[in-house]
């Protein structure tokens, strides 16, 4: 089960560029691809379609 | 009357003439039968749909346990679909419990550790595999030529009873179920289902997911209220799992399955037994473990900056697409190797060039190194772990 979702931001070229997710009770992560095929990356906007938010710390230096 | 082996040459051939035992070995001379001849059908070599259908693959480790939610616990390409408020819990396991002289090494065991009964409503565990459209298409599904499909299994459970087995079309949201029984209990039973061609509803033809084949392992009422229904239709929930045992009703219970092989037609062939290292490939499609322990390579790396590590991993197989980074996180879990010394790392991200032929791992986050350095990267601890995601 989802228990956050965070924007992650190039290193090179600033751009939003995966999700990173972690679950409940899990230490397990996952970096989740701008991939519509990826599962995950279903999975997250299910997420965000239920009305959870995606935090987003900025890419910036 | 039989000719075979005896004059007129010209004599036609009858039925009985070549039922079943009759053209022994014996009764063939060498070379008498022609690559042509051999077969007809449209796929001979690797007919079975299935992948990893003799469990033999389990990249994410042989058992886990606290099996609740949905995910792939431990056999690739098997999946535990749980919609369970309730809520049952299993392990599940690659195991050596096999049907005898059978030639399979593993199965798959799943062992009830919480039980449920009943389910609610609208609750219910399946064991499910899933498969891409593009994969499928000479199945020419949602045409007048629909080939039919059969399933063939072992199972075994001490819970003997209805079971039921469905083909569900994710693309046009048709099913079949058919019901099959565990007849004794703790023994290894083979099962053969043939499910008819479906003329309605043509199959995606891309790399996402398009057909499910599903195993029923318990379902609350609203899947099991109606009739069942055993010819391709549009999915009714009441009509899917009608009759099915409830598998978790007791911490008792164990399943095993292996040898599931689902393929063209209306009769089961042997199971088509692969070289392990093509069956580890094919599922390397959808999962690849990289690494977990401590001390173990990853790849090489490079610092883009003094607080910035990169690091590029060749996939083994083309994956179905961009995998996810599969990953266990934790202080010091990773390490960079340079310059007489070690930079530990809690971590790593997808970096935006990734794509399903090479991953590059990013850590901005811990790393402390020097601009243009190369460096090892490893996994750095017991419980370390790493692995590519593109599963279904």
């Amino acid at each position: 089960m989802i228990e956050t979702v965070t924007k992650n931001y190039d290193t090179i070229t600033n751009e939003f560029c995966s999700y990173q997710v972690t679950y409940v009770n899990s230490n397990r992560v996952k970096s989740v691809p701008l991939d519509e095929a990826n599962t995950d990356y279903q999975l997250i906007q299910e997420w965000i379609a239920e009305g959870n938010t995606v935090i987003d710390n900025g890419g910036g230096e | 009357m039989s000719y075979i082996g005896s004059k007129p040459a010209d004599a036609v051939l009858e039925t009985d003439d070549i039922a079943d035992g009759v053209v022994t070995t014996s009764k063939l001379a060498d070379d008498s039968v022609t690559n042509p001849k051999l077969f007809t059908g449209s796929q001979q070599n690797f007919r079975n749909i299935i992948i990893n259908g003799d469990m033999s693959i389990a990249q994410r480790g042989t058992s886990t346990s606290s099996v609740s939610t949905t995910q792939y616990p431990s056999l690739d390409r098997f999946q535990m679909l749980t919609q369970t408020a309730g809520s049952a819990v299993f392990t599940v396991s690659q195991d050596t419990d096999v049907p005898s002289g059978q030639g399979f090494a593993k199965s798959q065991k799943i062992d009830v550790t919480t039980a449920l009964d009943p389910y609610a409503s609208s609750n219910f565990t399946n064991l499910r595999y899933i498969m891409e459209g593009q994969m499928l298409q000479y199945l020419k599904k949602g045409t007048a030529n629909a080939e039919s499909l059969t399933l063939s299994f072992w199972v075994k459970s001490n819970k003997t009873g209805t079971y039921i087995a469905e083909l569900f079309d994710a693309d046009n949201s048709r099913q079949i179920s058919k019901a099959y029984t565990i007849d004794s209990a703790s023994t290894w039973e083979k099962k053969t289902i043939t499910f008819a061609g479906d003329t309605t509803g043509t199959l995606d033809n891309d790399n996402n997911r398009s057909l499910d084949l599903r195993f029923w392992l318990g379902a609350g009422s609203s899947y099991t209220s109606g009739t069942l229904n055993t010819s391709w239709n549009s999915s009714t929930n009441a009509n899917r799992a009608v009759g099915q045992v409830n598998f978790a009703d007791s911490t008792s219970n164990d399943f095993w399955i292996t040898g599931v092989q689902l393929e063209a037609g209306t009769t089961a062939s042997d199971f088509e037994f692969l070289p392990h290292d093509v069956n580890l490939r094919r599922c390397l499609r959808y999962y690849q473990f990289v690494a977990s322990d401590a001390n173990k390579d990853l790849c090489v790396g490079a610092y883009y900056s003094a607080n910035s590590i990169l690091g590029s991993i060749q996939l083994k197989e083309v994956m179905r697409t961009t995998p996810s980074i599969d990953i266990e996180t934790g202080t010091s879990y990773y390490a960079s190797f340079l310059n007489n010394t070690v930079d530990t790392l809690n971590t790593f991200t997808l970096s935006s060039s990734s794509h399903n032929k090479s991953i590059c791992l990013v850590n901005s986050t811990e790393a402390s190194g020097i601009v243009g350095y190369a460096s090892i990267l490893r996994a750095n601890n017991v419980n370390s772990y790493l692995a590519f995601d593109s599963e279904l």
